[in-house]
């Protein structure tokens, strides 16, 4: 039996987003109520509770069952939490035979279940691609969580994160001052490395083009190599663009927790800063839920965007952008300055199967492939069925980055790193590539744990801007 | 004997009561979860992708769906192959038992029947395994409840007796289409003659009551999944 010991959010945190501080008295009825409200506004979650047949294709598919062996991780039994209290309070079946069909009463041991395996859930969809329905578990693990925050027991690290965002305007609470200083340091090491004065300009008026990445790339290790490879890509291109001190997190943690309206707010920010700037192009950094919002769910929720040209209507990710640049031959780039390095691409789950990329249908999946295939002599792909739209999440996403639930993502990367030994053991593979903040810090964190501390996790704008011919 | 019909009895008439009760409640309640369902505001796009763009790929991907189960054989390949013999079965003895609709058997249905017995065997073949499976695979025990069970249960015992009628007690089926269609026509007829019939009927009607209310309407229901339903954009 596993268990996700995720702090609850503190009160104050909770209540600065409009939420209750703690559990609330009545919050069996407040509870059914909200499921209740959201099966109402939501079609897919609908259908996903309704459709099931209990087939079992999924329960072998989730990387926190196969690492955990909890069977309550498998996916069908993640929904049957929500599900046997909806069949319970909202069918007829439910309300009239309980016992029959698995319906269950909301009682304080489910919903401690319900806390306990949402938080095991990191929202990846790899469940769906295997469903004969195409029941998609991160719609109700986000209801689930949706309905706890609503009776006061919200996940302490995604409240906090969006309540950094909503006061200081990133992930990491870093404020423009800070950020800054941060981008003249790294213009600094980029000059004593390469002796061409690149440059990262932010909030800069007369820009054409805003990039919006994830918060993590200012300064983590290995994103940090990503975002100098962006800027060393934009400045050969000779295109004018800006960082935004307002709009400093592509991130938008309020999709893991399903909250629509936080979600919305969120997304604004990058709006409003466009506008502002007056940029005619929005590019979007290698983060894998951040595309995911941008790609899909930016025009729902604050767009049309109709001030972006018409070349580009809608958000791109830096990888198209470079890839669009490299077809153009605008960029060059010589793999042999990244010969020795043996690469393998891990695809993240939500830009693998929550958006697009590129106008081909799996541009997603093809061009990241292609830049490297472009910047590294050897790249060596790990099974097919952990890679591509089946790719295995790194274990580490949806709201679960946080040390409290280290046990659970060791767990949970089990299958990638599975995989991940397998082309080591055949090909030598020394480095991992991936275009996903979350992604890097968690296999950076839990590959040593699976005996795979020698792969090197690598941003794939580290290879490529390696690679680019900079002058 | 045939054109000299007895009067139908309170017995008779409860029956067919019940049966038509059931056609109308299986319609009427399916088309309301449909109802519902499209009601239901879809407010952000989530297909899972790659996805097609364009309105005729979609119907293309639902397609692969329902025709082929086309995830179910990504997940696993006993279940795909048992699933499909009992569903394709299921529909091949549904056809069958469209002779019921009109008085005289229609000659389209004539090369249905050649293979309505290879149809049964599917069907109640595909049902032993998923049956099998449910019972002897602890993760797949682990998540059922009783009722899963009883769908696979009801659904064999209703092919069996089928089959019995088939093979063992045959009964004059044009007695047997005049009670279903008199009943849904409230028309009431005599039951037909045979034990085994009538509990063909019962466990029938029972199916029709169940349909709508429960996970048989998956049916219809997938073909409101956003995940499949959803073009990219």
């Amino acid at each position: 039996m596993s268990s996700s010991h995720t702090a609850v959010a503190e009160p104050d945190v909770q209540r600065h987003l409009d939420l209750p501080g703690t559990l609330v008295e009545d919050w069996h009825d407040k509870a059914v109520k909200r499921l209740g409200e959201l099966v109402d506004s939501r079609r897919g979650l609908r259908v996903f509770l309704d459709t099931c047949t209990k087939c079992g294709a999924c329960t072998d598919k989730c990387h926190y069952f196969l690492g955990t062996a909890d069977p309550k991780n498998m996916p069908v039994a993640r929904q049957d939490l929500l599900r046997s209290v909806y069949r319970r309070y909202y069918t007829l079946a439910g309300r009239w035979f309980p016992w029959l069909v698995g319906a269950r009463n909301l009682d304080k041991a489910l919903l401690q279940d319900w806390y306990n395996y949402f938080y095991q859930c990191s929202e990846c969809r790899r469940c769906t691609v295997f469903c004969p329905k195409g029941i998609d578990t991160s719609e109700v693990t986000m209801a689930g969580r949706e309905i706890l925050a609503s009776i006061g027991l919200g996940q302490q690290y995604s409240q906090e994160i969006i309540t950094k965002v909503n006061r200081i305007g990133n992930n990491l609470g870093m404020k423009a001052p800070a950020l800054a200083n941060v981008l003249e340091n790294l213009e600094e090491d980029i000059l004593e490395d390469t002796g061409v004065a690149v440059k990262l300009p932010l909030d800069d008026p007369d820009a054409d083009m805003l990039v919006v990445t994830p918060s993590a790339d200012f300064f983590a290790e290995p994103h940090v190599d990503g975002l100098i490879g962006y800027a060393k890509v934009l400045h050969q291109a000779s295109i004018r663009w800006t960082f935004s001190s307002e709009a400093s997190e592509a991130a938008n943690f309020a999709l893991f927790t399903g909250q629509h309206d936080h979600m919305r707010d969120i997304a604004l920010r990058i709006r409003t800063a466009a506008v502002k700037l007056n940029v005619s192009r929005l590019v979007i950094g290698e983060c894998g839920h951040a595309w995911r919002v941008a790609y899909s769910f930016l025009d729902p929720l604050v767009g049309p965007m109709k001030f972006l040209e018409s070349a580009h209507p809608r958000a791109q990710h830096i990888c198209e952008l470079t890839h669009e640049l490299l077809e153009a031959g605008l960029i060059t780039l010589d793999a042999s300055r990244n010969a020795g390095k043996v690469v393998t691409y891990h695809d993240s789950c939500n830009v693998a199967r929550g958006a697009g990329m590129g106008n081909k249908e799996g541009g997603q999946l093809t061009i990241p492939r292609e830049l490297l295939a472009a910047s590294v002599p050897v790249v060596v792909e790990m099974s097919n069925d952990t890679t591509g739209q089946r790719t295995f999440c790194c274990g580490g996403g949806g709201g679960m980055l946080t040390d409290d639930l280290l046990d659970v993502r060791i767990k949970g990367a089990l299958p990638r790193a599975q995989a991940l030994r397998a082309v080591v053991q055949t090909d030598q593979v020394t480095h991992l590539v991936a275009i996903c903040a979350i992604c890097k810090t968690q296999l950076s964190a839990v590959l040593p744990h699976h005996d795979l501390s020698d792969v090197q996790v690598t941003s794939l704008h580290h290879l490529v801007g390696d690679a680019l011919v900079l002058t | 004997m045939r054109g000299c019909p007895s009067q139908p009895v309170v017995s008779d008439v409860l029956a067919g009561v019940l049966f038509a009760l059931a056609v109308y409640w299986a319609v009427g309640a399916t088309v309301y979860r449909m109802v519902v369902w499209a009601r239901t505001a879809s407010p952000l796009p989530i297909p899972i992708t790659p996805a097609p763009r364009t309105r005729l790929g979609v119907a293309g991907r639902l397609a692969l769906e329902v025709f082929a189960f086309r995830s179910l054989a990504r997940a696993n390949a006993t279940t795909w192959i048992a699933s499909l013999l009992f569903h394709y079965g299921l529909l091949l003895v549904m056809i069958m038992h469209l002779r019921f609709a009109v008085s005289e058997l229609p000659l389209a249905l004539l090369p249905f029947i050649r293979f309505s017995g290879w149809a049964l065997l599917a069907m109640i073949s595909g049902l032993v395994v998923l049956l099998l499976r449910r019972v002897l695979v602890d993760r797949v025990r682990y998540l059922s409840s009783p009722s899963d069970y009883l769908h696979l249960v009801l659904l064999m015992v209703t092919g069996l007796t089928g089959a019995l009628i088939k093979r063992v007690w045959p009964t004059d089926l044009f007695d047997v289409g005049m009670f279903l269609r008199g009943a849904v026509t409230l028309r009431w007829q005599p039951m037909p003659e045979g034990l085994v019939v009538l509990i063909h009927i019962g466990l029938a009607t029972l199916l029709l009551l169940i349909f709508p209310i429960s996970k048989l309407v998956h049916g219809v229901g997938i073909l409101f999944s956003p995940t499949l339903n959803q073009r990219e954009r």
